[in-house]
């Protein structure tokens, strides 16, 4: 299949790649962008781990096209923590236990990052729902559960301290 | 959108559109589709969206999502049935993807066809696709595999239209009629036709409604079997009802007699269970997905009567 | 008391970073310049002779680079010495529906996947068998010539009296119970790089380095040796970060060996990643289990005698079977105490992907058959279940009936903790209609006494180096696989040296740099590698000792390592010296300050000599202890002892470990009884895994075992028709979902094993066989039905409830669809099926030779 030139912003940062139109995103990051960090767990649709945000909503970049996220502000876990350190989020989910094998936890970072962006103090039962749509086979989901009340107070202590 | 009919109209046959992608390309990636060319609407703005339209009902774009329909309020409060349906759709994740028109347009299930190239080789293909033979009723020659979307039951009930869009122009049609009943010609979409609009009535407005599920996992997964009921009341009596089952047919199908079983009556235990033995004769279950069909048909049954009680009771 | 400074303390695992942003790099991450990437073609046919392959028209694709056939590597492996049964690319026959056929190594994965389209095999098709004790009553026809009527292996086990026991007990129950087979579907899918180096020397093909999501990498290194013909010194076997495991890494799986075996014959380093599909038939799963118990007890409780005949659905292959089919009856054995049991135990071949080791390896099954039994039992005599189990428990230290040495055992206090956390006494028979409680108990390996290499070599080997800046650089080959491996070598190595955590850094699992290791299974790594990095880590402690009580004119054996400093007992502890703290993280690159000047690593520095301290930092002690030996080395590694290592009857090398560790849990569900539908809400899990090393970890390997046990109860089945795995995918394969997960309450239970590194034990995997009965139980309590087939299902379960009530009843049969076709293949084995299709596949012969000669041969 003969390739075309795209224009990609992932990450705040625009790219030009030349895909083949039937390249999928995921595909796109990991092999052309060496952004490693979306997982490929299912071929399905299924499980999560390429969980990527498009203009700041969760999706599974193994089901889209790169073509048609042209013009689209995607980001991906490489893009979560800005500044050479953690965010609240990734940090919590170390403390807690929220990742064991890691695999499937960038995919359950960019949920979790548009859920609290949504709803910032979500109770038990919206996190359950909202985690709903990633497959995680080490941890039985309940550590997650703890490293996302643990983010909530350290963003809101933070937020507290910057005052 | 003329300029993606006028497409469609090229090619013809080689063609697919994606929308949301959720059903079309993981079954690219199985092989199910051998089309050439995809069709990317995704981005077309004039499709996305809910309109209500006052004394005349609303109209929902066939791009709008089904995670906006879910939080909609407009729709929440006019057409339960529809929010409620939607937000049992696959996960929140795909609800962020999948629309509204992929959701009535999406492909028929089977588990000896959503498989992969090499997996249907070892089985020698079935008749929707490269074969034809029937793995789940041997020596037919009708495919059986099974509709298994959670909003159109929901539609069905609210007797909804679709608009469609070719070419040649733009005709509308009724849900009921959009389904052929068949697994593997399954919908009357020609390959140039667009679904581009749904269409609730304003006299489907305000109906009490719910959907009730049979999923093992409680995410992720499609319907086993599927029950959507609304149901208008008046002064402790049914006004009107509708119910429509999905996932045991290939086709969604509303329940031929349930309006007048239940018209004019107050809904008691012994009601709702004869309405559930009705929609169980309706369902046609084969082996086309996980549990058994006669446990499939049975359940059709229970969520039926348990769905007229819910709505009767205003649950 | 003991006061530890990082043990016992809950710290974020050291590897944790990478995976929450997404840096850590796993096997597929990887790239190399020129990688080709390798696809694998699989038999359609369950049970076929390859009679011709034929690779030219593949071969003449543009892009593709080398394509390997079974020829290319014709030695036989298999992950037990006596099960060498496989081919990585099958050589004569084809024993399941994707097996393994060719693999094309090209220049991307399209091209690839479009030669195997075009690699033509020639197959005879033999009868293919899927049912176990169908299977056993073959006489011809084999699926392996060397074995007669497909018994992969059989063992008869008699302990004690079980006739006397019999004889003496009240009560008797028996029945048949059935597992069925459930998959790891670890989240990552396994990934081989293979590369081949140029020897300088030769100016040919020298060492190869592996790349992959393993387990065992030096069973992997062993494995590729035998298969290549190469020494295991030309081979480096490197684990990156591996996605999780549960056993489905921890045998050498043919993707391994076939990447490298491409990249040989394409001069070019290949990288192969499973499909989701692939990973199910690759698999090593928990078999299908059929399960013909006999239990006994007396009016009192007391457990007479046990009868146990087991089959087990193996696949196609040995794999990891035999001992599998071992655990199976030796679990029997060090829960409670069972004075006679009898064990007949059969791994039976059929033609499905070969099942292995799972979390749980042998014990998940039985365990449900036996603890549901014992239920029962205690139903009989109106004994509270609970009860029940305290009435049997052993007496530890003890050897049990089937030569099991048990010394700690956390059972009892397991018991008394979910007992009390629950509100058993108080709510159990007290609860709702449909609603209910149930109890269970189980047991496993702290890791296996013998090793499946039968040899004298140390289980666990670990060096450790320490070098002028104050690092401590840990060399261990255990297997990170997402357990906390590499956390737990961190911390031992720290608590015992006295430094911070920041200052070591873990270097695992890369055969050229880490000492040999047997691998993450059996819940061995805590025990074995913990216990080689305790004397490691002791070594080296001597060393700094012995230079440090010369600065500070005392004994070596007065001295104290804590915190980063070392002082003598009884005198100035001082800590947190010039203002550092020992705050977990504090970093070991940044030096602390000696005499004014800042002390970096490759300092050669004169100190003024200020006559005798009574206190140094780590990093001074260690400088001065490198002043007279240069960097400091240690090394340190596990053997278990002889007395753990278990009976000498056949068959008695599998069972035995240096500890157990022991759980008990009460479930807590309700069933829809119009549906069937069971769900969990509560799971209260006591554990005990001897100390707890890091309580966030533990925790979290006990609540992940128990919702996986949760999987296998309700919702995880893999579903056979015919040889064809209908649910190849997690879409069909259903794995719970955070929605329907239960709160788990996990209890950690501390016995302080004697052997065990700080009195630790295994906590993985223990708690998955108690879960799936606890459930069984709870649906008995909450609707009186005793089910007998795993997963309950809510068809299952609503059959059952039909059938107690005598009510109509729903038509199942065990996991096999009555109202399917017994036989698909109708077309009499022809792969493109015989007729006028409406839209024959491109690839269809018959269409590729014309529409009319198709319609002709008919």
């Amino acid at each position: 299949m003969k390739k075309e030139l795209i224009e990609l912003r992932v990450n705040s940062r625009s790219y030009e790649l030349a895909v083949e139109p039937s390249k999928l995103l995921l595909d796109a990051l990991r092999q052309d962008l060496q952004l490693t960090g979306s997982k490929r767990g299912c071929d399905d649709s299924s499980c999560g781990a390429c969980t990527v945000q498009v203009d700041g909503v969760p999706m599974l970049s193994c089901t889209m096209l790169a073509a048609s996220c042209e013009r689209q502000e995607i980001t991906t876990i490489e893009g979560v923590s800005g500044h050479g350190s953690l965010a609240a989020i990734q940090k919590a989910y170390g403390d807690w236990g929220g990742a064991q094998c890691g695999f499937c936890t960038p995919g359950f970072i960019m949920t979790v990052t548009h859920l609290l962006a949504e709803n910032p103090r979500p109770t038990e039962e919206d996190i359950r729902g909202a985690l709903s749509g990633n497959l995680c086979r080490c941890t039985g989901y309940s550590q997650m559960y703890q490293a996302i009340k643990a983010a909530i107070e350290a963003e809101q202590k933070g937020m507290a301290e910057a005052r | 959108m003329e300029e993606a009919v006028g497409y469609l109209a090229k090619h013809d046959l080689g063609i697919r559109v994606l929308a949301g992608g959720t059903d079309l390309i993981p079954s690219m990636r199985q092989g199910l589709f051998d089309s050439e060319h995809v069709l990317d609407i995704r981005h077309i703005g004039e499709l996305r969206g809910i309109r209500p339209r006052p004394g005349n009902g609303v109209e929902i774009g066939a791009l709008t999502t089904l995670a906006f329909i879910e939080r909609a309020d407009f729709l929440r409060r006019h057409y339960p049935v529809l929010t409620e349906a939607a937000a049992t759709v696959a996960s929140p994740l795909l609800r962020n993807m999948g629309t509204i028109g992929g959701n009535i347009c999406l492909d028929t299930r089977c588990l000896w066809y959503n498989q992969s190239l090499t997996w249907r080789k070892g089985c020698g293909f079935c008749i929707k696709k490269d074969g034809d033979l029937c793995h789940v009723a041997p020596g037919g020659t009708k495919c059986w595999a099974a509709f298994s979307a959670d909003t159109p039951p929901a539609l069905l009930c609210l007797n909804a239209e679709v608009e469609i869009a070719s070419a040649s122009g733009v005709r509308r049609m009724r849900l009921s009629d959009f389904y052929t009943g068949e697994g593997d010609a399954y919908r009357k979409l020609q390959a140039n036709e667009l679904l581009t609009r749904v269409f609730l009535p304003e006299s489907s407005a305000d109906y009490r409604g719910v959907y009730r599920k049979l999923r093992i996992r409680g995410s992720i997964d499609y319907p086993l079997a599927g029950v959507a009921v609304a149901m208008k009341r008046s002064n402790g009596y049914v006004a009107d009802a509708r119910l429509a089952i999905t996932a045991v047919n290939p086709a969604p199908l509303l329940v031929k007699g349930v309006t007048e079983m239940l018209e004019g009556k107050a809904v008691d235990e012994a009601l709702a269970e004869s309405v559930g033995v009705l929609a169980a004769k309706t369902a046609k279950p084969l082996t086309t997905s996980a549990l058994t069909p006669e446990y499939r048909r049975e359940m059709i049954r229970v969520f039926t009567k348990r769905a007229v009680m819910a709505v009767a009771n205003g649950n | 008391m003991t006061d530890f400074s990082i043990i016992g303390k809950p710290i974020a695992m050291v590897d944790a970073a990478g995976k929450t942003t997404g840096s850590g790099k796993y096997t597929d991450d990887l790239n190399l310049p020129g990688m080709l990437v390798g696809r694998i073609l699989h038999s359609p046919f369950p049970h076929a002779r390859i009679k011709r392959i034929d690779t030219s028209r593949a071969a003449a694709l543009d892009g593709v680079v080398a394509i390997v056939t079974g020829k290319d590597a014709p030695n036989p492996y298999g992950i037990l010495p006596v099960g060498h049964d496989e081919h990585a690319l099958a050589l004569d026959k084809v024993r399941y529906v994707g097996d393994n056929v060719a693999c094309v190594a090209a220049i991307d994965e399209a091209t690839a996947d479009q030669a195997l389209e075009l690699i033509d095999v020639e197959y005879e098709v033999l009868p293919a068998y899927f049912d176990p004790e169908e299977s056993m009553k073959a006489e011809a026809d084999l699926i392996h010539d060397n074995k007669p009527h497909n018994l992969e292996k059989d063992y008869h086990h008699v302990f004690g009296d079980p006739d006397k026991g019999f004889a003496d007990a009240d009560h008797v129950a028996e029945a048949r119970f059935i597992a069925n087979e459930v998959t790891h579907a670890a989240m990552e899918p396994h990934s081989t790089l293979a590369q081949f180096e140029i020897d300088s020397q030769t100016g040919k093909r020298g060492r190869l380095t592996v790349w992959s999501s393993t387990q065992v990498p030096y069973y992997l290194q062993h494995k590729l040796s035998l298969v290549l013909e190469m020494p295991m010194a030309q081979i480096r076997v490197i684990k990156p970060l591996v996605g999780g495991g549960f056993g489905g890494k921890s045998e050498v799986i043919p993707l391994e060996i076939i990447a490298a075996i491409a990249a040989r014959a394409a001069r070019a380093p290949v990288k192969i990643t499973y499909t989701r599909e692939e990973v199910f038939w690759a698999h090593r799963g928990r078999p299908r289990t059929i399960i013909d118990l006999k239990t006994c007890v007396k009016n009192d409780g007391r457990i007479t005698a046990v009868k146990a005949r087991v089959i087990q659905d193996g696949g196609a292959y040995c794999s990891y079977g035999v001992v599998t089919i071992l655990y199976s009856g030796a679990l029997l054995g060090a829960l409670y105490d069972i004075p006679n049991i009898q064990y007949d135990g059969y791994r039976v071949l059929t033609n499905k992907p070969a099942c292995g080791a799972m979390r749980g390896h042998g014990t998940v099954n039985v365990r449900f058959a036996f603890e549901s039994q014992l239920d029962e039992l205690a139903a009989k005599i109106n004994l509270d279940p609970a009860d029940i189990r305290q009435r049997n428990l052993l007496q530890p230290p003890c050897v049990t009936v089937n030569g099991l040495r048990v010394q700690s055992y956390g059972l009892p206090e397991c018991i008394e903790k979910v007992v009390e956390r629950s509100g058993w006494k108080q709510r159990k028979g007290k609860l709702p209609r449909s609603r209910g409680l149930g109890i269970a108990c189980s047991h496993y390996v702290s890791g296996a006494a013998n090793s499946i290499i039968r040899s004298d070599m140390p289980h666990s080997t670990v060096n450790i180096k320490i070098d002028r800046d104050g690092g401590v650089v840990v060399y261990t080959g255990a297997s990170e696989i997402g357990q906390g491996s590499d956390t737990m070598t961190a911390q031992i190595a720290a608590e015992t040296l006295g430094c911070s955590l920041g200052r070591v850094k873990i270097v695992a699992a890369d055969t050229d740099l880490t000492p040999i290791d047997i691998g993450s299974y059996s819940s061995r790594v805590t025990f074995m590698a913990g216990n080689a990095t305790l004397r490691a880590a002791e070594q080296v402690k001597k060393q700094i000792a012995a230079a440090a009580a010369r600065k500070m004119s005392c004994a070596p054996e007065e001295l104290i390592f804590r915190d980063d400093s070392v002082f003598r007992k009884n005198g100035h502890v001082g800590t947190a010296a010039f203002g550092r703290p020992a705050e977990q993280g504090s970093s070991a690159s940044v030096s602390g300050r000696v005499e004014g000047q800042i002390l970096r690593g490759s300092l050669q520095q004169k100190r003024k000599d200020e006559g005798p301290k009574d206190w140094m930092t780590f990093e001074e002690a260690v400088v001065a202890a490198i002043d007279f030996h240069g960097a400091l080395t240690g090394t340190g590694s596990y053997a278990p002892p002889p007395e753990a290592r278990g009976g000498k009857h056949k068959g008695g090398g599998v069972g035995p470990s240096p500890a157990y560790s022991y759980s008990a849990q009460v479930a807590e569900v309700s069933v829809d009884e119009e549906t069937g539908e069971v769900t969990v809400h509560k799971v209260w899990a006591a554990h005990d895994c001897g100390r707890a090393l890091n309580p966030v970890s533990v925790e979290g390997q006990i609540i992940g075992s128990v919702w996986m046990g949760m999987g296998q109860a309700l919702t995880e089945e893999m579903v056979w028709k015919d040889g064809m795995l209908m649910n190849p995918g997690l879409l069909e394969y259903r794995s719970p979902s955070s929605v329907e997960s239960p709160e788990v309450e996990p209890i950690i239970v501390e016995s302080i094993d004697p052997e065990g590194p700080f009195g630790a034990k295994e906590c993985s995997e223990g708690s998955l066989a108690a879960t799936i009965p606890a459930i069984a139980n709870a649906i008995y309590d909450a609707v009186g039905v005793r089910l007998h087939e795993v997963p309950f299902t809510p068809e299952r379960v609503l059959a059952a409830l039909r059938a107690q009530r005598g009510q109509k009843k729903i038509n199942l049969t065990e996991g096999i669809d009555p109202t399917a076709p017994a036989k698909f293949r109708e077309h009499g084995g022809s792969l493109w099926f015989r007729g006028k299709g409406p839209e024959r596949h491109p690839l269809d012969p018959a269409r590729r030779e014309g529409p009319a000669e198709a319609a002709g041969g008919d």
